[in-house]
């Protein structure tokens, strides 16, 4: 038995056009090599979109590489991710698994307040699979917390967890502040744990849980991933073996371009210096065919940060052959003048950090609106007001979707 | 008073040794809470430290009267009014002047040949609920258990650090389960070290985990966990070389070499001594790295194999998975949470060292925090460590040094880090720092020498208390405090009979609605 195992490939995460053309690259690739490998099947274990909705061009160059798999008669095994899950259930994967391009792992129902799975066989090598799909920030929780793990673990064929959730036991620090779950969640004895969600490759083991792989990401997801990249993080998949009784997993890293990174220390320097010295030293950069990504951090002694044209800078580098570059500044600021008040690395960072800083300041009664879970809320409904309008969507339409993912979110629908 | 409520009647005696003639019938106890209503209004708490035998018969008399009874010759003797010429005296020490609402130290003796009654649970309307509550049990007058619940103030008695003396079997386990559950969703961060996995309650045995707001509020933490417990895994690079100060022992040479590997491998350190093949070439003579590495793989099972690599056979030590382990659980005690960490599969050193990483990790943060004043925002953190001598005997601190417990015992308060020390052994811990621990929840203790340890240390003069903690029985307890005005006769209800109070069964679950 041999399959693929990949997550958080983020279709329609970039809008700008080269990212959006290496991120299909990424895939494409993917999907090659599986081909070539000749894998018996391929599982996904989340955020295969970044939307529950994505772009329709990035779609279409997506299904024509599932398409080829189904072809080559490799079926590919979904989960739904934190971002291609749709509270109203209808997102892209539910398409997808519609037109049999993709099978959705998860199948269940809950008795007796206990969630009992089923396995879905694949039909040519007999590989029982099962997990559990990411639900809104970090809900899918309550569906551990009622799962039943004896049935699951008393299978005994050859058999894959599929998940997309952090596993406390192994995130690594720097994502302290994640929720996560702890791995006694997970039913124990499965071969492989495929999991998705943290965008850093890791292969874990724990007493009770062999082989609880995270790939990362294909590509790149966010700003982060790129910088992640430029740094030297591999990206990839894995390829997993299963010959007398037997697990090999092997990761396939994938590159479908070079990247670059420069970090500049402002502290306690005027906008002039930096200026003059930011742009001598990124004149300096090899940045041909290459991604580049800057970060400017620290205090200015003197002047306004609104004082450096960064855009000249990065016309300098695009000058010099980059065929990508972004500016990092949110750790950059002027003792003259604060106007950024959080900072953070990506968008979803950046608004629970503001939530965190007002929630305090409004008065709040119902449980579900204080700290993390009126963050997580509060994010989860801005999440549905982001929903692009869909082809040949009326206003009406697009409004009363939006207003019926908003009741979802807000578990409001009991009460109405 | 009525005629009925007395009790007894003052007959003499002096300060701390007022003597009282008991009426017959009423059967004073040892420990018993007695009241003398003064003139003004006021009344006098006096507390019972011993029991004796007053007669107006001469002790001649009396032996020759026992004579005649136990060699049959008069089954049928009696005194001339016995009740009269035979009695119990009691001796007693005021124990606190009580007016209202505003109680203090007793300077004067009450009138003389004033009667003494029962105490009455009105007597101890002062006895209010303080803010942050941590519930002790009811006041207790000898073995009657009176209906008035005591508290202490919870950031004031978990800043000043709390013991808990007491022989096996009075009850510990008990009285730290009924103040932790009372602790649950206030907002204190506590850290349980759980040696004999007893608090969270696995299966079916009720624990903290049958809290109504549980979920929100107590993190478990086990190598062995139950569904939804987190894995008790630390990764090597959380462990600094500070975190062996006074759990293992090293020479000056062997921390040198240890402070070396830190310089040059950072977190990676551990990893690297571990595997370090010993050689005089380096810097460092392979006699002094080979001691590090079996020490290490004696206390804390970490070695290394060739053919099979770094080996944790300490399930709490990973050199990949647990990384955010020990942040996580920091995080959990900033937020107010009580995280118990189930040590009992792990040994001592192993136990101590996890405590020892945990309590650098906390106390040094709330430490910037002062320093950015930030802390008056923080939850008080109290981390309660069993079998304290471990790491506060004089021995210890002698052998291994100063360790985290003892620094956060003498400078804790100021930053809002306490200790609650529960022992077998007061004795062995330095006066230095029991003196900073200003609550002492005594429970009995058959021992002279632990008793004394305990009496001389206590925030109240007990001087008089050693037969009482002596008599002391499972769930009785003394509670002497800087916070309170006298020492509290406490009766610590039985855990289970006391969460039946609450709705065990009431937690939060909700709806789920299954999406695939």
């Amino acid at each position: 038995m041999k399959f693929a195992h990949i997550a958080d490939v983020h279709i329609g995460a970039y809008y700008d056009e080269t990212l959006a053309e290496l991120s299909s690259k990424a895939f494409e690739y993917t999907i090659g090599k599986c081909v070539e490998e000749k894998v018996d099947f391929i599982i996904v274990s989340g955020d295969l979109f970044h939307v529950s909705i994505p772009d329709l061009g990035a779609v279409d160059k997506a299904v024509k590489q599932m398409r080829r798999a189904k072809d080559a008669g490799i079926p590919i095994y979904v989960v739904y991710g934190s971002h291609d899950y749709s509270p109203s259930g209808k997102s892209i994967i539910d398409i997808l698994d519609s037109s049999g391009l993709v099978t959705k792992i998860v199948k269940g129902r809950i008795e007796d307040n206990k969630l009992r799975l089923e396995f879905i066989t694949d039909e040519k090598t007999n590989a029982k699979i099962t997990g559990i799909s990411a639900r809104k920030k970090g809900l899918e929780s309550k569906y551990y917390e009622i799962l039943d793990r004896d049935a699951l673990e008393r299978e005994e064929e050859f058999k894959i967890f599929s998940f997309h959730s952090g596993i406390e036991e192994f995130k690594p620090r720097e994502l302290t502040p994640v929720e996560c779950i702890p791995i006694s969640y997970l039913p124990k004895g499965f071969d492989y744990y495929a999991g998705g969600h943290i965008h850093d490759r890791s292969e874990n083991t724990l007493p009770g849980y062999k082989n609880v792989i995270f790939p990362g990401p294909i590509f790149s997801g966010y700003p982060r991933d790129l910088e992640k990249n430029a740094k030297g993080a591999e990206r990839g998949f894995y390829i997993v073996t299963y010959n007398d009784n037997t697990i090999k997993h092997k990761f396939i890293p994938i590159k479908v371009c070079e990247s670059t990174y420069y970090e500049y220390d402002a502290t306690g320097k005027n906008s002039n210096q930096v200026k003059n010295e930011f742009q001598k030293n990124i004149g300096e950069i090899d940045a041909n065919k290459k991604i580049v990504l800057l970060k400017v951090k620290g205090k200015l002694a003197g002047g306004r940060t609104s004082e450096i044209d960064f855009s000249e800078m990065k016309n300098l580098l695009y000058s010099n052959g980059a065929i990508y570059v972004n500016v990092n500044r949110y750790g950059f600021t002027s003792s003259e003048y604060t106007d950024v008040k959080v900072s953070g690395e990506d968008v979803n960072l950046i608004e629970s950090k503001l939530f965190r800083e007002n929630i305090g300041s409004v008065k709040l009664e119902q449980d579900k609106l204080l700290g993390k879970k009126g963050i997580s809320l509060a994010q989860n409904l801005l999440k549905t007001t982001r929903l692009n309008p869909k082809i040949n969507e009326s206003k009406k339409n697009y409004d009363a979707r939006q207003v019926d993912d908003g009741i979802t979110t807000l578990e409001l629908k009991e009460v109405m | 008073m009525s005629e009925i409520e007395v009790a007894a009647q003052v007959i003499g005696g002096k300060v701390a040794n007022i003597r009282l003639r008991e009426k017959t019938g009423r059967k004073i106890e040892l420990g018993d809470l007695l009241i003398v209503e003064e003139d003004d209004g006021s009344g006098l708490l006096l507390q019972v430290y011993d029991l004796e035998f007053g007669s107006q018969i001469p002790q001649s008399m009396r032996e020759l009267a026992a004579g005649y009874t136990l060699e049959g010759y008069g089954s049928n003797l009696d005194f001339l009014d016995p009740k009269l010429r035979n009695y119990i005296v009691a001796v007693v020490r005021g124990i606190a002047r009580i007016n209202g609402s505003k109680v203090t130290i007793p300077k004067i003796l009450p009138r003389f040949f004033s009667t003494v009654r029962d105490i009455r649970e009105e007597d101890l309307k002062f006895l209010t609920k303080p803010e942050h509550p941590i519930y002790l049990g009811k006041v207790r007058s000898g073995s009657k258990v009176l209906d008035v619940d005591v508290f202490l103030n919870g950031v004031d008695m978990f800043t000043h650090h709390v013991l808990i003396p007491a022989t096996t079997g009075r009850g510990k386990s008990n009285l730290v389960k009924v103040m932790l559950w009372s602790a649950v969703g206030k907002k204190f961060g506590i850290l349980v070290l759980d040696a004999h996995n007893e608090y969270y309650g696995i299966g079916n045995d009720l624990g903290l985990k049958d809290h109504p707001d549980a979920k929100d509020n107590i993190v478990y933490y086990s190598t062995n966990p139950p569904p939804g417990a987190n894995t008790l895994v630390t990764n090597l690079k959380s462990v600094k070389p500070w975190h062996f100060e006074g759990i293992i022992r090293f020479t000056d040479a062997q921390r040198e070499a240890i402070q070396l590997y830190y310089d040059r491998f950072k977190e990676r350190w551990l990893e690297q001594l571990v595997q370090e093949t010993p050689s005089d070439s380096d810097e460092i003579s392979a006699k002094t790295i080979a001691v590090i590495q079996r020490r290490l793989k004696t206390n804390l099972g970490l070695y290394f194999e060739e053919d099979r690599g770094l080996i944790c056979k300490n399930k709490a030590f990973n050199d990949k998975a647990g990384e955010a382990t020990i942040s996580n659980i920091i995080q959990s005690l900033e937020s107010g949470k009580i995280v118990i960490v189930d040590t009992s599969q792990l040994s001592d050193k192993a136990e101590l060292l996890i405590g020892s990483i945990i309590g650098h990790g906390v106390f040094f943060r709330y430490q910037e925090y002062k320093g950015v004043g930030e802390l008056d925002n923080k939850p008080v953190v109290s981390i309660i460590i069993e079998e304290a001598p471990r790491v506060l005997s004089m021995e210890t601190l002698e052998n291994t040094g100063e360790n985290i417990y003892d620094i956060i015992a003498r400078e804790g308060r100021k930053f809002k880090v306490g200790l609650v020390a529960i022992t077998q052994l007061t004795s062995v811990i330095p006066t230095t720092v029991l003196s900073n621990l200003n609550t002492k929840i005594i429970l009995g203790n058959e021992m002279s020498s632990e008793r004394k340890a305990i009496i001389s240390s206590s925030p109240q003069d007990l001087s008089n208390d050693n037969r009482t903690i002596a008599s002391l029985d499972k769930g009785e307890a003394i509670v002497s405090s800087i916070f309170t005005n006298f020492a509290v006769p406490v009766q610590i209800p039985l855990f289970e009979e006391f969460v039946k109070s609450y709705n065990i069964n009431s937690k939060k679950t909700g709806d789920t609605f299954f999406t695939g």
